[in-house]
């Protein structure tokens, strides 16, 4: 299939970008959307171009390097899918897609598609983490759980920390990121002890970093890792909880 | 408050940090905003219920507008419970304002400002998403609104209230009168109207803010319930109100 690529070019965070055309006429139904960028980067290194930069590594959705705006829509056309997982089968023969990087204050450009997501590392070295019981892995049972609690800890933990929630949010804001971070370390035992600590510190580094939600839920619709929509509210929720318990740390 | 400093690469370039560094957090602003939505909700759902005692005639009516001059007399003094209602009410106004400007500009800021480029909304344009997408302009209509409201039906300021307007004595109550005069002009009634349309999107997107916003975590299927409830109370009050203009002006009322 023959396919036209309107690509965002920029060569650093100090200069302006722009969108240049590319065509790439031997594309096939079953590329994934890096393929495409591969075959298309091969076609501008063969004519002494410079190739287009963008984020991947894993490319089967676990990892959350990757993460362009196709068509304005962060990661792609397919719902709860990351960029990698795109296929050119969403696309009909002679369409025209449009790349960019995703877009927020919080993620400058880098390079063309590349964008600086570290202000999501920011929020969880401000105690998105467990830092008790970090010594050698226990036995599987010594701390029963139940068996919800597990797959609701599990269902929030998925998260792949890709931005793409941000990049959709009309306010730049994380709690879909923030949200389910702080919702599955204060459901597990593990967590409790810090529970307190951990939201003052990621709630605060959070509004340092992003912006206010007012609940439009477009970021849940573009989740690869199908985080639910309520995961937002357990910021307010653990935030409050911290502040009602101000010197505990759990 | 003891959170590790955060990581930063070394000889990497200050970095710059889309959120705010005031004092008054986000969090501390979205809860203030959820309670007084919830107590404007509350307030306009009782006010529509008031409201439809003009079908039970002017004395009826009357009676009930003097009653709420009077209530729990000698308990509170003479319009003891409306002033008690009018200053929460002003200050929960003042307070959801203000804290609708701060998040308004600090979620500008973090999307990019005048710089930013739009974003294809994955959910569309449904009722629901145009009324979150429009919260802010229906919010200004409200306040317009409610401005006209209390000079033509509290305070009878002309040119907003009709020529014919009583104010309420310690005696008796003309809120009838007043009511059919105001709504006989078709322009006002259409200022209701229209309102009332506003105010039906704000609470539509309102009542299911305000519930995240309080940090209750909502499953799929709870949403979807939350997002009935919130559609009911949205059409129950505006159309509530909204047959009192039309009944007005089609000669049901007079």
């Amino acid at each position: 299939m023959k396919l036209t690529i309107d690509v965002w070019r920029q060569a650093s965070d100090e200069t302006d970008g722009r969108f240049v055309s590319y065509t790439v006429d031997d594309a096939a139904a079953e590329m994934s959307l890096p393929e495409l960028l591969d075959r298309l980067n091969s076609q501008l290194v063969e004519e002494g171009e410079d190739p287009i930069a963008f984020d991947t590594d894993c490319r089967e959705g676990i990892c959350g390097t990757c993460g362009i705006t196709v068509d304005g829509i962060p990661h792609g056309p397919e719902p709860h899918t990351p960029m990698c997982r795109q296929h050119l089968r969403s696309f009909s023969d002679g369409a025209h897609i449009r790349m960019e990087p995703f877009r927020s204050s919080a993620f400058p450009v880098v390079r063309d598609l590349v964008v600086d997501r570290s202000a999501m590392d920011r929020v969880v070295a401000s105690g998105g983490f467990v830092s008790v019981d970090a010594g050698t892995a226990p036995d599987a049972d010594t701390r029963q759980i139940p068996f919800d609690m597990a797959e609701r800890a599990l269902d929030f933990s998925a998260c792949i920390g890709c931005g793409a929630c941000i990049a959709a949010c009309p306010n730049g804001s994380s709690h879909l990121f923030t949200g389910s971070l702080l919702t599955h370390l204060a459901t597990l035992p593990q967590g409790k002890p810090e529970r307190g600590r951990r939201a003052r510190g990621v709630v605060e580094s959070a509004e340092e970093e992003f912006g206010p939600c007012s609940v439009y839920g477009e970021c849940a619709e573009v989740c690869p890792a199908g985080i639910p929509l309520s995961a937002i509210s357990a910021v307010n929720r653990e935030a409050a909880r911290a502040a009602v318990r101000r010197n505990r740390d759990d | 408050m003891s959170a590790p400093a955060p990581a930063r690469p070394s000889g990497s370039a200050p970095v710059t940090r889309a959120g705010h560094r005031s004092r008054f957090s986000s969090v501390a602003a979205k809860y203030i905003m959820a309670i007084t939505g919830l107590i404007f909700s509350a307030y306009v759902l009782v006010h529509m219920i008031g409201n439809l005692k003009v079908y039970q005639g002017p004395e009826a009516f009357n009676s009930y507008a003097h009653w709420l001059r009077n209530a729990f007399y000698p308990v509170l003094p003479y319009e003891g419970l409306l002033w008690i209602l009018r200053v929460v009410l002003l200050v929960s106004v003042i307070a959801h304002i203000v804290c609708a400007l701060i998040l308004k500009s600090r979620a500008r800021r973090a999307r990019g400002g005048a710089r930013a480029p739009s974003i294809r909304r994955r959910r569309g344009l449904g009722l629901s998403v145009f009324a979150g997408r429009s919260m802010l302009v229906t919010g200004v209509v409200l306040l317009l609104f409610v401005i006209f409201h209390i000079l033509d039906l509290t305070t009878g300021t002309s040119p907003a209230a009709p020529d014919g307007f009583q104010a309420a004595t310690h005696e008796s109550s003309y809120a009838y009168s007043n009511l059919v005069d105001s709504f006989s002009r078709w322009p006002a009634s259409l200022i209701y109207i229209v309102a009332m349309l506003a105010l039906a999107l704000h609470l539509l997107h309102g009542l299911v803010s305000s519930v995240y916003d309080l940090g209750i975590g909502v499953g799929s299927k709870a949403r979807n319930i939350l997002a009935a409830v919130a559609l009911l109370v949205a059409l129950v009050v505006a159309l509530g109100n909204i047959t009192i203009p039309v009944a007005v002006l089609t000669g049901l009322i007079s």
